[in-house]
Parts: structure tokens; sequence; C-alpha cells
């Protein structure tokens, strides 16, 4: 009796240490965890990541400061196309017939993107985004004929309220989808907003593809007012880290293209361009339920360089040249967008000219890292 | 008596079940990208887990075997990536969600806070965030039958 007691009681210790021996020999062998299967191996499906290594982070929230030093503003007088088919053609010089010199130009920018959806399968991230561009402008030489477009701007400037949702679609483990689409009201209103039938949609859809974890490029189409009017515009992106990390690319054509330099895991350099523009609707040149708009576009050639400060916060300090795309203006007939596209004959309503100018921005960014 | 033994017995067996429940976590695992497998073990309570296996063990410039070269602690730099701790710290909080660790990302050497939760019992959703769970982005990890 006494026997079988001990060689259960040995039995029972052996079996206690089986366990742990186990889990020492499963340390020491690891080829053992590349037999193993899955429980359940129905409906797995491998999605591409959305970003590769390298790339400046993800920014959730972000607030910045622009500013624009001094330059000269010349407008030529406000023409009603629409009602008379009186406007500047585009090919013309029209003459100045209002002319200032901008002290200021710039102010507040607020940007977000938060994930509604964030799994393997599916990215999909939601913005509210609102930008002022208030002017300063002294100097003014008025002829007879001159709109008071300074005067509007210095007193009311112009803002832009955003709502952008971007979807992340992978289909397989290299191929994926982006698809961005948003809304703008962009005027010189205040409070009060206004019309929202002028309320302008872009679109941007790119198919693309994950090479590796340090590549991608994707190829699509866009509906975008990046330069003022409503343009549709073939997309190109490749953004691309080199082997060591210090060098990259971050492009999507036109919209932006940068070059990249990684100092660090904490803070990195981005040299390039962004356009940047907006149909801005003038309220006290809109007719009845026409809709009076400036086309500002504007190229940016800039330098950016980002740092973090503590976790998640990183700031950035941007400085460049702002580049006058257009600053003219179209008169909508019942605040019906048109297409003018590159070559597009339909008059302006004002023809308008800036000097160029040295601007910079600085802010600060909650990120992903 | 009786009703002072039911209740440490309740007890005995609600904490029982609490333990087997928060254990079934431990297993071996595989991300939703599929390029490697993760260990869980329950180390004194709370969980941990451990790359155990990679799909390309070796790095294809040097063809030595991968290390955590993205690593932002220059010291972590050459610790080879098999065999490298990248759950830490979860504790189970009941109804199947494990909470309060980090997972560590050896593609980008990011660390996110992280919470686990249970789909059934062989998948998990796994979301590494910044801050608070909505800045974050979830993944489906599959269990992997032990022999």
């Amino acid at each position: 009796m006494k026997l079988k007691i001990v060689c259960m009681s040995m039995a029972l210790f052996l079996a206690g240490l089986v366990p742990l021996m186990a889990q020492d020999d499963d340390d020491d062998d690891w080829d053992i965890y590349g037999d193993l299967e899955l429980v359940d191996d129905s409906n797995v499906k491998r999605y591409a990541r959305p970003t590769i290594v390298g790339l400046s982070p993800t920014r959730f929230f972000s607030l910045s400061y622009d500013r624009q030093l001094a330059y000269t503003m010349n407008l030529s007088a406000a023409r009603f196309p629409a009602s008379g088919n009186s406007g500047w053609a585009v090919d013309e010089d029209a003459p100045v017939s209002e002319s200032g010199r901008v002290n200021f130009t710039g102010g507040v920018r607020f940007n977000s993107n938060i994930p509604v959806i964030s799994k393997s399968n599916l990215v999909w991230q939601s913005g509210l985004n609102y930008m002022r561009v208030g002017y300063n402008i002294s100097d003014i030489n008025s002829q007879s004929d001159a709109s008071g477009l300074t005067q509007t701007l210095d007193e009311r400037g112009l803002n832009n309220l955003n709502w952008t949702n971007t979807f992340f679609v992978p289909i397989s483990e290299q191929n994926f989808f982006i698809i961005q689409a948003g809304l703008d009201m962009s005027g010189d209103y205040s409070w009060g907003l206004q019309p929202f039938n002028t309320v302008r949609w872009s679109l941007a859809a790119v198919y693309a593809k994950r090479v590796s974890e340090s590549k991608r490029w994707g190829l699509g189409l866009a509906r975008t007012y990046r330069v003022g009017n409503l343009n549709y515009v073939p997309v190109v992106m490749y953004d691309v880290t080199s082997a060591n990390r210090k060098w990259g690319t971050e492009i999507l054509f036109p919209a932006r293209a940068h070059g990249r330099y990684n100092f660090s895991k904490n803070s990195l350099l981005l040299f390039g361009y962004e356009l940047e523009g907006q149909s801005y609707r003038i309220n006290d040149f809109s007719v009845g339920n026409n809709s009076y708009e400036i086309r500002r576009g504007e190229l940016r050639p800039r330098l950016e360089f980002q740092k973090q400060v503590s976790g998640p916060f990183w700031m950035h300090v941007q400085a460049g040249y702002r580049m006058d795309w257009t600053f003219n203006a179209d008169e909508l007939e019942g605040s019906r967008e048109f297409f003018r596209g590159f070559f597009g004959t339909q008059q302006f309503g004002m023809v308008n000219n800036l000097s160029n100018a040295v601007y910079f921005n600085i802010g600060i960014s909650f990120v992903t890292l | 008596m009786k009703k002072l033994l039911a209740v440490v017995a309740f007890l005995f067996s609600s904490a029982f079940v609490m333990a087997q429940d928060a254990d079934a976590l431990v297993g071996v695992w595989e991300p939703g990208h599929g390029k490697a497998r993760v260990k869980i073990d329950n180390i004194d309570g709370k969980y941990y887990g451990r790359i155990v296996w990679l799909k390309e063990p070796n790095d294809p410039n040097t063809g030595k075997p991968k290390t955590d070269v993205n690593n932002p602690d220059e010291s972590m730099k050459n610790v080879p990536l098999r065999g490298y701790r990248m759950l830490k710290d979860f504790t189970y909080k009941g109804k199947g969600v494990w909470e309060d660790g980090t997972i560590y990302d050896p593609e980008s050497g990011n660390t996110y806070s992280s919470v686990i939760t249970m789909k059934d019992e062989n998948t998990l959703d796994i979301r590494g965030f910044v801050g608070v769970k909505t800045f974050g982005r979830s993944d489906t990890w599959r269990k992997l039958k032990i022999n």
C-alpha cells in the first residue's frame, strides 16, 4: 500500500514537471512553431498595411499658424459674366483697377483626422478642418471702377470649413484602394456661414500597391479644388524609404511632393511643394442666387522640419515661398459649379494678380507614432 | 457555518473560473499579416507574448537572423527578433478582456498601449493605441493548434 502511495506521488510529481519541461523545450526548439496549424483556418485573409516604414507621422489633431510676408495685390474691375457674358477672357490681361500692399495674410489652421474604424480590413478616418486667411491691406489705390474687394478682404478675410473622410480598403496582402471625399464651405462668411448650395465637394480614388515595408505606389483620379478652380487630374502616389531609413519620398502628385530626410526616429525634414486652394464666395458680390467666388490657388515650395516634443506630441516649422497660381474670380449662376479645366474658355469675373511672398507655418500635432 | 463554507466555496470556485477564463489567452497565436507567431504565457498573473516564429527568419540583406534593428534603443538593435517579448504586462479584467499592456511593432520600432479582446476561443482582437483607444488600430489574431 505504501509503495502504491509513493508510486502515485512520484507519478503526480513527474506529471506536474512535464509541462514545465515542455515549456523549456518549446523555447529552445523554435522550429516546432513553424509546423503548427490554425485551429480554424476558414476565412483567413491577409491584408496590406496602410503605411510603410519611415513616413512622417500621421496627425490626429493639428493646430498651426500660417503667415505670409508682405506683397502687392492687383485686382481688375469686377464683371458679371453669368448674367451678361461680359467678363474677362481667359487669356486676357485685365487692367488694374485696385491695388494695395498686403501686410498680413494668414491665420489659424485646425485639422483633425479621427479613426472611426481602424481594422486590418478597413480604415475609415474622418476629420473636421478649419482654415482662416485673414488680410491686412494698406496703401489702397482705387480707380473709379474698382470693386472694393481689398476692403472686403481686409475687413472680413476668408474662411474655410472642411469635412474629409478617408477610406483605406485593402483587397490583398499588397493591393489596396484609398478613397478620400471632402466637403468645403469657403467664403468671407462669419458665424452666420453662407448658403449650403455653395458647399463644394472633392473626391480622389487611388489604386495602390504596397510592394514592401519600405515602398508603395499608386495611381488614381481626383476631382479637386487644389488650385482654386474645379479640376479633374490624375493622381500618382509614390512613397519609398531607403534601406538605411534616412532618405525617402512622400508624393501624392499633383497635390504635394516631398523628399524626406529622417535625422532620427524623432525628427525629420521634408522638402518639396504643396498646392493649396479653394473657391471662396464673396457675399457682397453674390447677386441673387448667384455665387461670386475667388478661385484662390497657391503653389508652395517649402521646407518643413518636424520634431517630437513629447510622446505623441510633435511640432513642425515650415518655411517656403507662396507663389500665386490664381486669384481670379468667377460668377457661378445659381451657385452651380462649372468645369473650365486647363482648356475651357469660360470668362472670368475678375483677373487678379498677387506678387509672390515668403511664408511660414508653425504648429503642434498629436500624432500616431 | 454551512453558510460560511458555501461562501468560501463560491469565492474559490469564482476565482478558479476567473483564472481559467484569463488563461484562455495562453497559447500560440498568429497576427493578421501571418508573418510571425506569438506565444502568450501567464507569468505571475500577467500575460506576456514572445515572437516564436518568423516567416522570414533571416535578414535578406545579411542572411543572418533578423534582429530588432528598428528599436529606438541602440542597445536593443542586436537583440534577435525570434524570442522577442512584444506583448507585455496584460492583466485580465474579466469578460474576455485583457488590459494595461503594451504591444511592440518591430516593423516601426514603436510601442503602443494595448487591449486584447477575445472574440471567440480561437480569435483575438488586439488593439494598439496612442493615449486613448480611439486613436489606434485593431488586428485579428488566430489561435494555432498545439499538437
